[in-house]
C-alpha cells in the first residue's frame, strides 16, 4: 500500500526537441564538435563527453545539493559548451548514499529509492552523474564491499527500467567524492583517518567506471590540485568552498576535454547567475515543502493545492532558457 | 442503540440527507467569516490580563508582520523572524522573508529603532542572535547571517547546516536557543526527516525532537526525541530543559539527554509530561527578576494560541523532575486573531510577547491560498507589573568581563547576555578573569569560614562558561571546580554538573589534565548513582551512559560505567528515572554484557542490577548465563522470580523448557506458577519461542482452582497451540462458568490445529443457547481458522440482529484477518440485517483506518439509509443552537453514554481512553463548527500525530493503530480498543498510513437538540 505519488510530468516536451535542423544553437553545437573534441590523450574507457542538447542529472549527496545553490560546477560545464543547450537537474540530497538513505521521507528508503529512479525516469536524462561514497565511506572497510554492490546496482537501475523505453539509457559518469580537508573543526589526524578510507572507496568507484563502462570523474584525485595557492577546499573538512567548486568544476571540465582557462567573468556570472535562479526554481517544482499535505497523507486538506506544483515547470523552462541565452553570448 | 430509538427520536432521518452533491463539510475554521479588524488598539483593548499587570504594544506591523520567533541579544535588542510567505511558497514567488531588530532606545517601553537585517529567507521559523550575526532556520538550512562592515544589515550569508526536511511547514527546525552550555538547542517537528552531514559523520532524525548544536565545532546531537510540535523550550537556572508541545497535550515537558516522548522514533518506550490534558502549548519562558512580583518568579509563561490566551505554570520539585501546576492565565482574549506564539524576559525586566496575528491558525485546515489567511499584521505586547520599577537596563557587550561575572548569578535575560558575551569573547580573553572570579568560591569550600551558598552557584557557572569557551585544550577543564560542584550541598548543582562530566569525558583524568591522579570521569560520577535526592541519580546515570559511549573510553572503564550506572536499581525509581537507567542499559550493553558471560562483572553482589540490565537490553545472550547462576542454587527469593522470568523471555527453547517444568511442578505455588507461563507465552509472541518438547503437560494445568493459573494456561496453551488441550479447552468453553473464562477458552481453541478445535468452536456458535458474548468469542475464533465457515456462520447470526459489543467482537476478527473483509461481504449477499446491528457493523468498518470497499458496498446496499450529513441549513441550526440555548451538562451525560464510545477513545482530565486526542482542553483547541465535523465525519480531519497506521503482519494479520513509539525492532500501535500492539518489525509485511479510527456514525441516534449539547459540552472543556 504505497502512498500516492507526487505526478511529475517533465514540463517541457521529451527532448531531442523537434526543432529544425540548423537552428543557431544546433550551427554553434556542431561548430563545438567539431572544434573541440582534440582532448582524445585524456579518453580511455572511462572518457565522456556532453552532447548538444543532453539532459543532465546530477545524484548525490551534500556536494551536489550545495552544487545546486552555488552553481559553480553547472555553470563550468554550460560555458565551456556554448549553444550546446545542456539541461542540468540537481537532485542532491544532504547525507544521502547509494541506498537513498535521505530519500525515505516517511517510508523505509528502499522507497525513497524507488522514488528517485521514477523521478529520474520521468526526466529522462540523456547524462547522469552519479555523485556518492563520502557518507557511505562511514562506515569504514567493512561498507565497501556493500557499497560496490549497490553502487553497481544503481547504475544498472539507471540505465534500466529509469527509461520510458522510448529513449537510450542515459549515459553514466560517477564521481569520486572530493578528499576530506584537514580544516577546522576537523583535526588533520581525523582528516587523515577518512582520507585513507576513502581511498578505497574511490578505487572502488573507479573500478566500478571502467567495468560499467561509465565515465569518471576523479574529484578524490585531481581536485587539490586545482585549488589556487592558499585557498581552501572546504569551509568546515567537507563542504566545499567556491574556490573548491570552482576547483572540482576544472576537474569535470577536464575530464571531458575542456578547459576554463578561457572563461570570461563577466559571461560566467551571468550564467551563474541564470543557472542559479533556475535551480532555486527546481528544487521548489521537485522537493516542494509541505509534501504531507500536497502529496501524501494529509493531502486530503491541501492536494487541491498540488497543482501549483507544476506550474514551476514553465518557470524552470523559461530560467534555462535564460542560460542557454547566457551561453550562447560571446564574452 | 435500538431501532425504536433511532426512529423516535432521531431527526437525522429526516434532517440528514445522502451525501451525493453536497459541499463537503466545512472544517475547524474554515466557516470563519468574522474577521477582525487588524486595530492593535482594538486587540489591546479586548484583552482580559491578569490582576496587577498591564500590557501595551511594543511593536507593530508595518514593522514586523507575521513574527515566528524572538529573542534579545546582549546589548538588549529584540530580533524577530518573520514570515509572509508561510504556509506555502507560491510558483513565481520569490522568497522575501526577513529578519527584523528592534529596539527601545528611549527606555519607554515602546521599539523605537526597526531595521531589516536581512531579507530574502524562506520561512525563517527561528533567529538566534550570535557570533556576530545571527542564526536562522530557512526551510533545509540553518544559516548564520553576519554584519561585517557593521550597517546593521546581513552582508555574509553562510550555510550552517543543511539537509532538513520540509514535510509540513510548521514543522521546520524551529525554537533556537543558547543552552547554559552555550549549545545551539534548536527543535524539530513530527513529520520532519533531517539528515545532515557534518565533518564528524551524517546525523539523521526522522521525527520529532530536539537537537544540540555547537556552531564551532559543528558538533551536532539528537538531545531528545519526540513531541509533535515542541514549539517551547526554557531552561531553568540550573540548566534544566522544559518543553512545550504545540500539538501534544501533556503540558510541562522534562528534557534531559536521551529522553523520548510522545511519537518518538527509534525507542520502544517514552515518558509522559506533567499536566495530561493540558491545552496545546507554544513558547515557553520562566519568569524572573525584581521587577515581576515575588509570586510571578520561576513561574513559567506559555502559550494556548489556540484558545488566544496566555498561560502560566508553577514547577514544584518532585522525584527525578517536577510536579506542574496550571495557573490563572495571564492574558485572555476573545478575540480570534490574538496568536500569542512566543515569550521572552527582555533587557527591562518586562515580558516580551510576540502575536503572530492570525484569525486563521496552521495550514492544514484551511486552503493554504485563503484570504482570510493574515500575511501582513504581526504585534510584540509587552507585559509589566504595575507600579514596581523596571530592571535597569544595560548592553552586555561594553560590559568588561569582571562585571559580566557578577551578572551571571543574575536573573532573566541579563544572565543569558553576560554567558553569551563571554563566551564570544573566548578563552584567551575570559581566561585569566575566570581564575580570579573562581579563587573566592576555591577558598571557602563547603564547612569553611566564608563559605556561602552564592558560591555555589557561582561555581556552576564557571563551569557551564568553561564548556562554552571549551577550545578542546586540556588547560580550559577545572577539574577542581567540578569536583566540588558534583559534591555540592544543593543537588541542583550535583545534577547539571553531571552533564558538564560528558562533554570533558575525554579529557578528565588523563595525563596533563589537572594534578597527577586528578580522577576521571568515571570516578567523578559514581557518587552520583547512590545520591539522595533522585534528580541527582538521573543525571548520573545518563551521564555514566555518555561516557561509556565515548569513544575515547577503554572498555573497561565503559564496563565500570555500566555498573556504576546499574546502581540506580538499587534505589527507589519514578517513570523517568527508570527509564533512563534502562536506557543506560540498553546504550552500554557492549560493554557489560560481555563481562557478565565471562564471570567478571561487579555487580556489587546484587544480581538484580545485572538481571534489570538483561530485562532492559533484551539481551537473548545472557540466558545460559541466568540459566547457570540458577542451578548453582544460590539465588533465591524476589531474585529467583526475576531470572526465572528473564529467562522465560530471554531464553532458547530448551532453557524455556526448564521454566516450563517449574511451572508444572506440584510443589510450585500457583501464582508463580501462571506468572511464569505468562512470561513464556510472552516469549512465543514476541520472538516465536516456546518451551521445548511436548507441551500437553499443561492439560493439568487447565483445571486449576486458582484463576490466575487456570487463565494463563488456557492462555499459553492458545498461544502455543497445544493440541492436546482441545477437550478440556472445548469442556470449558460449554461449562456452566463464568463467560470471560469462557471466551477465553474460545480464543485459544481458535489456535488450535485439528479438527475437535474446528468442531468444538462450530458448535459452540450454532448452538442456539449458547449466550451471545459466547457466540461472538466462538465466532471471532473460528475467523482465524476458516474464514469462509466464520463468515458464513457470521452473516447467519448477524441477520439474528445481535448486540454491538459481540459485533465489534466478531468485526473485528474479519478485519484483523488478510481479506477478510473481503469474505464476509461475499456471505452477507442477500442477507438482511437488522438496522442497529448494521449500524454497529458499519461503525466497525469506518473505524478500520482504511477503506473496505467490498464490505462497505455490501453493507450500504443492505442499508435504508446510506451515508448521511448534515445540510448546510442543518448544520447551521445546531451550531447557532451551541451559541444558545444548548445544554454542557446534557452534553457531558450524552459525552459519557457507553453506546457513543466517546469514553473508550477519549481522555478528559484522568479518565477515559488514549486512542485519539484527550479532549481536556478541546474546547480552547477547536471551534465548535470543527467539533460538530468531526463528530459527523471523522476521517475529514485528523490531528497530527493521531493518522493512524495499517500493518500487515507475515501471519496475515491487520492491525490499524495509532503509532506510539517505534524501535529498531519493534512498532507499537494503540489500536481502537485502546491497547497497545507490539509488532515485531521482522514480522511486517506492509505498512501504510491509514485514516482515522473514529468509527462514523456514532452520534446518528442524537437528536438535533443533543448533537448541540453534546459540542457544547465539548466547546466548553478547557475554557
Amino acid at each position: 500500500m504505497p502512498p500516492p505519488e507526487r505526478p511529475f510530468p517533465v514540463g517541457r516536451s521529451p527532448r531531442p526537441k523537434q526543432t529544425p535542423l540548423l537552428t543557431p544553437a544546433l550551427c554553434a553545437a556542431l561548430l563545438w564538435l567539431t572544434t573541440t573534441s582534440t582532448s582524445a590523450s585524456e579518453a580511455g574507457a572511462t572518457s565522456w563527453s556532453l552532447q548538444a542538447g543532453d539532459r543532465v542529472v546530477l545524484l548525490g549527496d551534500t556536494v551536489i545539493e550545495r552544487e545546486g545553490e552555488r552553481g559553480v560546477i553547472e555553470t563550468a560545464l554550460v560555458a565551456a559548451h556554448p549553444g550546446a543547450d545542456l539541461t542540468f537537474r540537481n537532485l542532491g540530497w544532504s547525507g544521502d548514499t547509494v541506498w537513498a538513505e535521505s530519500r525515505g521521507v516517511f517510508d523505509a528508503p528502499s522507497a525513497g529509492y524507488a522514488r528517485l529512479l521514477d523521478l529520474v525516469g520521468a526526466l529522462r536524462p540523456t547524462v547522469v552523474f552519479v555523485a556518492y561514497g563520502r557518507n557511505e565511506s562511514l562506515a569504514g572497510a567493512a561498507g565497501l564491499e556493500a557499497f560496490r554492490v549497490q553502487l553497481v546496482r544503481l547504475c544498472s537501475d539507471l540505465r534500466g527500467p529509469a527509461g520510458d523505453g522510448t529513449t537510450p539509457a542515459p549515459r553514466i559518469v560517477l564521481v569520486t567524492p572530493p578528499p576530506i580537508e584537514s580544516t577546522p573543526p576537523l583535526s588533520a589526524a581525523a582528516a587523515d583517518a577518512r582520507n585513507r578510507v576513502l581511498t578505497d572507496y574511490a578505487t572502488v568507484i573507479r573500478s566500478v567506471a571502467t567495468e560499467q563502462e561509465a565515465g569518471l570523474v576523479d574529484l578524490f584525485a585531481a581536485t587539490t590540485s586545482h585549488l589556487p595557492a592558499g585557498a581552501r577546499l572546504t569551509e568546515n573538512g567537507i563542504h566545499l568552498t567556491d574556490a573548491g567548486y570552482g576547483a572540482a568544476a576544472a576537474v569535470f571540465a577536464a575530464s571531458c576535454g575542456k578547459s576554463l582557462s578561457g572563461d570570461h567573468p563577466g559571461r560566467t556570472a551571468a550564467i551563474r547567475a541564470a543557472v542559479n535562479e533556475k535551480n532555486r526554481l527546481f528544487f521548489h517544482r521537485w522537493r516542494p515543502a509541505n509534501e504531507t499535505y500536497l502529496f501524501l497523507f494529509r493531502r486530503h486538506e491541501q492536494g487541491n493545492n498540488a497543482i501549483e506544483i507544476p506550474q514551476f515547470d514553465a518557470l524552470v523552462d523559461a530560467a534555462e532558457a535564460k542560460v542557454w541565452e547566457m551561453a550562447r553570448e560571446s564574452p | 442503540m435500538r431501532s425504536n430509538s433511532l426512529s423516535s427520536r432521531c431527526f437525522l432521518a429526516t434532517a440528514i440527507v445522502i451525501v451525493a452533491g453536497l459541499p463537503t463539510p466545512a472544517s475547524a475554521q474554515r466557516a470563519l467569516t468574522d474577521i477582525p479588524t487588524p486595530d492593535p488598539t482594538a486587540e489591546l483593548a479586548a484583552m482580559e490580563v491578569a490582576e496587577g499587570y498591564e500590557v501595551n504594544l511594543f511593536a507593530s506591523d508595518p514593522a514586523i508582520r507575521k513574527p515566528l520567533q524572538i529573542n534579545f541579544d546582549p546589548a538588549g535588542r529584540m530580533w524577530v523572524s518573520s514570515s509572509s510567505v508561510y504556509p506555502q511558497l507560491r510558483p513565481g514567488e520569490i522568497p522575501n522573508d526577513t529578519v527584523t531588530i528592534l529596539d527601545d532606545t528611549d527606555g519607554d517601553g515602546v521599539a523605537d529603532v526597526s531595521r531589516v537585517f536581512a531579507a530574502g529567507l524562506h520561512m525563517p521559523t527561528a533567529v538566534l542572535p550570535g557570533d556576530g550575526g545571527c542564526y536562522v532556520a530557512n526551510a533545509t538550512e540553518m544559516l548564520h547571517l553576519a554584519d561585517t562592515d557593521g550597517d546593521g544589515r546581513a552582508d555574509a550569508r553562510r550555510t550552517v547546516l543543511s539537509g532538513f526536511g520540509t514535510e509540513d511547514t510548521h514543522h521546520l527546525i524551529h525554537t533556537f536557543r543558547w543552552g547554559v552550555d552555550a549549545r545551539l538547542y534548536f527543535n524539530q517537528s513530527i513529520y520532519i526527516h533531517s539528515h545532515v552531514e557534518t565533518p564528524h559523520g551524517v546525523r539523521r532524525l526522522n521525527g520529532g525532537g530536539m537537537w544540540r548544536f555547537r556552531p564551532a565545532t559543528l558538533d551536532l546531537a539528537v538531545f531528545a526525541r519526540g513531541w509533535v510540535n515542541p514549539w517551547g523550550h526554557a531552561i531553568d537556572p540550573w540548566g534544566r530543559s522544559l518543553v512545550t508541545d504545540g500539538a501534544g497535550g501533556e503540558g510541562i515537558n522534562l528534557g534531559f539527554p536521551g529522553a523520548a516522548y510522545f511519537t518518538a522514533v527509534g525507542t520502544p518506550r517514552i515518558l509522559h509530561g506533567m499536566n495530561p490534558g493540558s491545552p496545546k502549548l507554544c513558547g515557553l519562558e520562566i519568569l524572573s527578576g525584581a521587577h515581576l512580583p515575588d509570586d510571578a518568579q520561576g513561574t513559567l509563561v506559555t502559550h494556548d494560541f489556540r484558545a488566544n490566551r496566555v498561560c502560566r505554570y508553577r514547577l514544584t520539585e518532585s522525584g527525578s523532575g517536577f510536579e506542574s501546576e496550571k495557573l490563572p492565565d495571564l492574558i485572555r482574549s476573545p478575540r480570534v486573531d490574538f496568536r500569542p506564539i512566543d515569550v521572552k524576559m527582555g533587557p527591562d525586566g518586562a515580558i516580551y510577547i510576540a502575536d503572530w496575528y492570525n484569525p486563521i491558525i496552521q495550514h492544514g485546515e484551511v486552503d493554504f491560498r485563503d484570504d482570510r489567511r493574515d500575511r501582513t499584521h504581526g504585534r510584540i505586547w509587552r507585559v509589566t507589573a504595575k507600579g514596581r520599577p523596571l530592571v535597569p537596563r544595560f548592553d552586555a557587550t561594553t560590559l568588561s568581563n569582571g562585571e559580566l561575572l557578577d551578572v551571571l548569578t543574575a536573573d532573566g535575560w541579563a544572565r543569558d547576555a553576560a554567558r553569551r558575551v563571554l563566551v564570544e569573547r573566548g578563552i584567551d580573553e575570559v581566561g585569566p578573569d575566570l581564575d580570579d572570579w573562581a579563587s573566592a568560591a576555591r577558598r571557602a569550600a563547603p564547612g569553611t569560614a566564608g563559605y556561602h551558598r552564592g558560591l555555589e552557584r557561582r561555581c556552576l557557572e564557571l563551569l557551564w562558561l568553561r564548556q562554552g569557551l571549551d577550545d578542546g585544550s586540556n588547560a580550559v577543564i577545572d577539574g577542581a571546580i567540578l569536583s566540588r560542584v558534583l559534591n555540592a550541598p544543593d543537588p541542583r548543582a550535583r545534577a547539571a554538573a553531571c552533564r558538564v562530566v560528558i562533554d570533558w569525558a575525554d579529557r578528565l583524568g588523563r595525563p596533563g589534565v589537572g594534578p597527577d591522579g586528578s580522577p576521571g570521569p568515571i570516578d567523578l560520577l559514581a557518587p552520583t548513582v547512590d545520591d539522595d535526592v533522585a534528580a541527582v541519580r538521573l543525571e548520573g546515570v545518563r551521564a555514566l551512559a555518555a561516557v561509556g559511549a565515548v569513544a575515547e573510553t577503554s572498555p573497561a572503564d565503559a564496563t565500570r560505567a555500566a555498573a556504576l550506572a546499574l546502581h540506580v536499581v538499587d534505589h527507589p525509581r519514578d517513570d523517568a528515572l527508570d527509564y533512563a537507567v534502562w536506557l543506560a542499559a540498553r546504550e552500554l550493553q557492549g560493554a557489560w554484557l560481555p563481562a557478565v558471560l565471562a564471570g567478571s562483572f561487579d555487580d556489587g553482589g546484587k544480581i538484580s542490577r545485572v538481571l534489570f540490565a538483561i530485562r532492559a537490553a533484551e539481551a537473548t545472550a545472557a540466558s545460559g548465563w541466568m540459566v547457570e547462576q540458577w542451578q548453582q542454587g544460590t539465588i533465591s527469593g524476589a531474585d529467583l522470580d526475576a531470572l526465572l522470568h528473564a529467562v522465560a523471555l530471554l531464553g532458547t527453547a530448551d532453557e524455556l523448557r526448564l521454566v516450563f517444568d517449574i511451572a508444572l511442578a506440584a510443589d510450585t505455588p500457583a501464582a508463580k506458577a501462571a506468572s511464569l507461563l505468562g512470561h513464556l507465552a510472552e516469549s512465543q509472541r514476541k520472538r516465536k519461542v516456546a518451551p521445548a518438547g511436548d507441551l500437553a503437560g499443561l492439560t493439568r494445568l487447565l483445571t486449576s482452582p486458582d484463576e490466575a493459573l487456570e487463565g494463563a494456561a488456557i492462555d499459553a496453551a492458545g498461544v502455543w497451540q497445544v493440541e492436546a488441550t482441545a477437550a478440556v479447552l472445548a469442556s470449558l468453553a460449554a461449562a456452566d462458568r463464568p463467560l470471560p473464562r469462557r471466551q477465553a477458552a474460545c480464543r485459544a481453541l481458535g489456535n488450535l490445529p485439528g479438527q475437535p478445535a474446528h468442531d468444538a468452536l462450530a458448535a459452540l456458535a450454532a448452538e442456539p443457547t449458547t449466550p451471545e458474548p459466547l457466540v461472538a468469542a466462538s465466532l471471532a475464533a473460528l475467523v482465524g481458522r476458516s474464514v469462509d465457515e466464520g463468515a458464513r456462520l457470521t452473516a447467519a447470526w448477524l441477520a439474528r440482529g445481535p448486540g454491538d459489543a459481540a459485533v465489534h467482537e466478531v468485526l473485528r476478527a474479519f478485519l484483523g484477518a488478510r481479506g477478510g473483509a473481503d469474505r464476509l461481504a461475499v456471505a452477507l449477499a442477500g442477507v438482511s440485517i437488522p438496522e442497529a446491528t448494521l449500524r454497529a457493523v458499519i461503525q466497525d468498518v469506518t473505524a478500520a483506518g482504511r477503506p473496505e470497499p467490498q464490505l462497505t458496498a455490501a453493507l450500504e446496499r443492505g442499508s435504508t439509509t446510506g451515508s448521511r450529513t448534515l445540510n448546510a441549513a442543518d448544520r447551521a441550526a445546531v451550531l447557532a443552537r451551541v451559541g444558545t440555548g444548548a445544554d454542557a451538562a446534557r452534553g457531558r451525560e450524552l459525552y459519557r453514554r457507553a453506546e457513543l464510545r466517546c469514553l473508550a477513545c477519549h481522555r478528559i482530565d484522568r479518565e477515559g481512553g488514549r486512542v485519539g486526542p484527550n479532549l481536556t482542553a478541546i474546547g480552547s483547541a477547536a471551534q465548535p463548527d470543527y467539533l460538530l465535523d468531526a463528530l459527523l465525519d471523522p476521517a475529514k480531519s485528523v490531528k497530527e500525530g493521531y493518522g493512524s497506521l495499517v500493518v500487515v503482519t507475515v501471519d496475515g494479520q491487520v492491525t490499524s493503530g495509532i503509532p506510539v513509539s517505534r524501535s529498531d525492532t519493534e512498532l507499537v500501535l494503540r489500536d481502537a480498543l485502546d491497547k497497545e500492539v507490539r509488532l515485531q518489525l521482522n514480522d511486517i509485511e506492509e505498512e501504510a498510513p491509514g485514516t482515522s479510527l473514529m468509527p462514523a456514525g456514532l452520534v446518528d441516534s442524537l437528536s438535533r437538540e443533543e448533537l448541540a449539547d453534546l459540542v457544547r459540552y465539548l466547546s466548553s472543556l478547557g475554557r
